[in-house]
């Protein structure tokens, strides 16, 4: 499903100086599919945040998608 | 269309940008002269399908006292009013933008809900600012509030992440989800009295839950001026409480 995917995108797009580098790989899991959110390597201040505090914020928001979808998901990043 | 008191109407047009003009030449007035509301961003809709008009309310800043009541309209006979290009300056636009971004997210999220903008001082402090506020508005939102409010904190962060981002500026925006805030204000005020009332009556201190920061300060405002008790905060990072002692 590549809904949650685009939440992703759309959230790290909307952080970065560099939206072209913004690439999201979705992976199978065992229990739980993985996002990896890779950015340009000066971007990834933006999207992890003092003490992760926005890859936590896109997390809590990720898993409110993933409910809807009855999956359990979890964000990497890469 | 319904136009309220004098000074000020509400319309509705294609776009944000369409409705003001709309409005700024029922008024006869210019642009600085004007307080703009966007009531509803409105959107675009796919062929149509679900699109909705966008409605601002356009209202008079108070005038100098030379200036009559009944301004007569200022007719633009022939011309339309003038507007220069604007950049993302002024209240209406930073309110489209904000609500935008915020709409492009719930619809990623696959929650189906409303955002409506507006300038509001129901979310602040006596005496503070009207600030701009997002309610978001649906079916079953709890979601989005989450425990103790957690959720709805992460949506108001990346939403404000995201438009700073945008206008290269920090912008303060609250978002709303349902009125969560204003109903979590009002009871924290009234825990403060209440608990303050306790305070007075027995002379020992109360120690309140953990809050987040934003909420403690509603406390420490609602019982600033109060005579017989006074507030602190005690403990670290997602433990501090809110103290209550007798002064």
């Amino acid at each position: 499903m590549p809904d949650i995917k685009e939440l992703v995108e759309y959230m790290a797009q909307s952080l970065v100086n560099d939206p072209e580098a913004v690439v999201v790989e979705e992976v199978e899991g065992a229990s739980a599919t993985i996002y990896e959110l890779s950015v340009a390597s000066n971007d990834m201040g933006r999207v992890i945040g003092k003490q992760g505090r926005v890859a936590n914020a896109m997390r809590t928001l990720l898993r409110v998608a993933a409910v809807k979808e009855g999956k359990r998901v979890t964000l990497e990043i890469v | 269309m319904a136009s309220q008191a004098k000074g000020s109407v509400e319309v509705s047009a294609k776009t944000v940008e369409e409705a003001i003009q709309r409005g700024l030449s029922e008024l006869g007035l210019t642009r600085d002269q004007v307080e703009i509301e966007v009531v509803n961003p409105g959107r675009g809709g796919v062929l149509g399908i679900g699109a909705e008009d966008a409605q601002v309310r356009v209202s008079a800043l108070p005038v100098e006292p030379s200036v009559e009541m009944e301004s007569p309209r200022v007719e633009a006979e022939g011309e339309p009013p003038v507007s220069q290009p604007e950049p993302l300056e002024s209240e209406g636009d930073v309110a489209k933008v904000a609500a935008e971004l915020l709409q492009g997210l719930l619809d990623r999220m696959k929650v189906r809900a409303r955002v409506k903008a507006r300038m509001g001082d129901d979310l602040a402090e006596e005496g503070e600012e009207p600030v701009l506020i997002l309610d978001v508005t649906g079916d079953d939102l709890g979601i989005l509030i989450g425990r103790r409010g957690e959720t709805l904190r992460a949506l108001q962060y990346m939403t404000r992440l995201m438009l700073s981002k945008k206008l290269e500026r920090w912008e303060m925006v609250i978002v709303d989800v349902e009125s969560y805030r204003v109903r979590r204000r009002r009871s924290l005020r009234q825990l403060a009295v209440r608990m303050a009332e306790r305070v007075a009556f027995s002379q020992q201190r109360v120690v309140l839950e953990a809050m987040p920061a934003h909420e403690r300060r509603i406390i420490h405002i609602a019982l600033r001026d109060h005579s017989q008790v006074a507030t602190t905060s005690i403990g670290e990072g997602d433990r501090r409480k809110v103290t209550i002692v007798p002064k």
